[in-house]
């Protein structure tokens, strides 16, 4: 019996992809999970370190005291002005040069939410080839490129939706801790370019997290593992690309930046699925 | 037209050379029985025609087109190993998912019709996590012929199944060949596939050692005469001590496969004093023809 093969271009391909990926993704319990994470951590970590501020800890062993510093503002946990040290305290500088501060409110900040995209990449691609989904997604498409486009967009807005929701909780925690709002040395549209700067720069780290996904299919804790390794090398420049006094220099510079990274990684993320098996 | 044709299909895995020089013939409309002991490259040939896995050397084509063209490839319906489906979803979201992903037309009626071809319009609300594994391959089988495929391949799908769910299974088979499509199943349960199988490839150590077609196959299995005499002891040396090929089969009954007449055997038995009960003709199945093509390449 002869078969008419329809012809399938790329443009219906990617959209039916793009279609089912978005549905997967705002059905899957994992997003919904990740966002409330991002929504709930900087709550917790605003009002305990505003719990904390000025405690005194004595070593026992040597009896070097430390003292607790919490956040002056509720600006300090997405990151620090570009000329460091002046707005938003001594205590923000994570983006101070190349030298680490351990501190407590330079670690826990939204950077950190890079870290959990991660997670919520690397589990949403693993399950595609967990459950065969893959295998029967790759089967039908000869073409990966569709696949890869439809992930690193889908992830994108799952990463960008994270850092909207850290935006929105830390707002939410500033207000429960009772931290002052006062923007020193950047104003609102400064601080809206920061967080738009942010969310374009999570098309970054989502195009490393997918390729390591891929690469590390249905081992999760392989994605993991390489994801959290290689996206450690690009943490530090974040807070230089999107500082709090961002202009809208930095969301164009943030913006084609991600795109090329997209693109560039795309076209690895592809090349891994073309010339490894699928299974 | 062939669905499948592979010539000099070779794959290695490092040191290890799964698939040495596989020929293969499906023709369109078959459905093609692929049989093999574990390890002879079954699920690698069927992972390599499903564009899962690349070969190391060789020609894959595809209803005489590349293996790797898009549109022959989108004709394509795959179950090899997990169905494909997400375990917290419903079996009908799920096929919903597929259908989309296929860019179906009228996505709900299809999700219908293969439900109803599977015999699954019961459980469509049921999350796919609380299915049990007969209904789990049955969805597999719906996801895979979402697409309307012109070529199936399903890896040991009837594994685990109970008598209810194989003659299901059967039954599904047989309805999606009669609407054309072409079938690969994989399966260590001969007995079953030898019920539904239009087609037969024998695969060994990476090479396929015989193809035929079920009438080619029935032809080959040797004829016997199988009997039950009052001194089974007796009957048994006696035919020993005549026909090259003597057996006692699990049932109890004598075979002889030499190609003899059921009067002849029954005359000799008489000769020496001993009187047949029972006897009859018969042919030996698949499994058994396997069984012996194995112990021949041995």
């Amino acid at each position: 019996m002869e078969r008419k093969l329809e012809k399938n271009t790329f443009g219906k391909r990617l959209k039916s992809m793009l279609r089912v990926d978005t549905r997967r993704m705002f059905t899957s319990p994992l997003f919904y999970i990740m966002v409330g994470i991002s929504l709930v951590v900087p709550i917790l970590i605003l009002v305990m370190t505003t719990m904390m501020d000025g405690k005194v800890s004595v070593d026992p062993q040597t009896g070097k005291e430390t003292v607790m510093e919490g956040f002056k503002n509720v600006w300090q946990i997405f990151g620090s002005v570009s000329d460091t040290g002046g707005a938003t305290g001594g205590a923000n500088a994570e983006g101070a040069g190349m030298g680490m501060d351990m501190s407590i409110t330079s670690m826990c900040n939204i950077n950190m939410m890079y870290f959990a995209v991660a997670v919520l990449v690397c589990l949403f691609v693993a399950e595609d080839f967990r459950s065969g989904y893959a295998k029967n997604l790759f089967t039908v498409r000869a073409k990966k490129t569709d696949y890869v486009i439809s992930k690193t967009a889908v992830c994108f807005i799952g990463g960008a939706a994270m850092i909207l929701a850290f935006t929105l909780g830390a707002l939410i925690g500033g207000k429960v801790a009772g931290l002052p709002y006062t923007m020193d040395g950047f104003n609102v549209y400064n601080f809206v370019c920061c967080v738009l700067c942010k969310t374009l720069l999570v098309s970054i780290f989502s195009s490393i997290f997918l390729v390591m996904s891929v690469v590390g299919k249905q081992r999760s804790w392989l994605s993991l593992l390489l994801s959290f390794g290689l996206g450690m090398f690009l943490f530090m420049t974040v807070s230089i690309a999107s500082p709090l006094d961002a202009g809208v220099l930095h969301v164009i510079l943030c913006g084609v930046g991600g795109g090329l990274f997209a693109v560039g990684l795309g076209a690895i993320s592809n090349l891994v699925l073309k010339r490894t098996a699928l299974v | 037209m062939n669905a499948v044709e592979i010539r000099n299909l070779t794959k290695n895995f490092g040191a290890k050379q799964a698939l040495n020089g596989l020929n293969m013939t499906v023709p369109e409309g078959a459905i093609y029985g692929f049989i093999g002991e574990n390890g002879s490259g079954k699920s690698t040939t069927e992972k390599i025609i499903c564009g899962l896995l690349h070969q190391s050397g060789g020609e894959v084509r595809l209803f005489g087109k590349e293996q790797t063209d898009v549109d022959v490839r989108a004709k394509m319906g795959v179950l090899i190993e997990a169905p494909g489906c997400f375990a917290g979803l419903t079996v009908w979201n799920n096929l919903m998912l597929q259908a989309e992903n296929l860019s179906l037309p009228k996505p709900q009626e299809k999700v219908r019709d293969v439900l109803k071809l599977v015999r699954m319009e019961g459980a469509a609300g049921n999350k796919y996590k609380n299915c049990s594994l007969g209904m789990k391959q049955r969805i597999g089988i719906a996801m895979a012929l979402l697409g309307e495929p012109a070529l199936l391949v399903l890896d040991e799908p009837i594994n685990g199944l109970d008598a209810d769910g194989l003659r299901i299974m059967r039954e599904v088979l047989t309805d999606v060949a009669k609407r054309g499509c072409t079938v690969i199943v994989s399966s260590h349960i001969l007995g079953e596939l030898e019920k539904v199988a239009t087609h037969y490839g024998i695969v060994r150590g990476g090479k396929m050692i015989r193809e035929m077609t079920a009438e080619e196959l029935e032809n080959s299995c040797r004829s016997f005469v199988a009997l039950q005499a009052k001194d089974m002891a007796r009957a048994n040396a006696l035919l020993r001590a005549k026909y090259v090929r003597v057996e006692e089969d699990e049932k109890g009954y004598l075979r002889v496969y030499d190609q003899v007449s059921v009067e002849s055997v029954v005359e000799y038995l008489y000769r020496y004093g001993v009187v047949v009960s029972e006897v009859g003709t018969d042919k030996i199945g698949l499994e058994e023809y396997y069984i012996d093509l194995m112990q021949g390449e041995k």
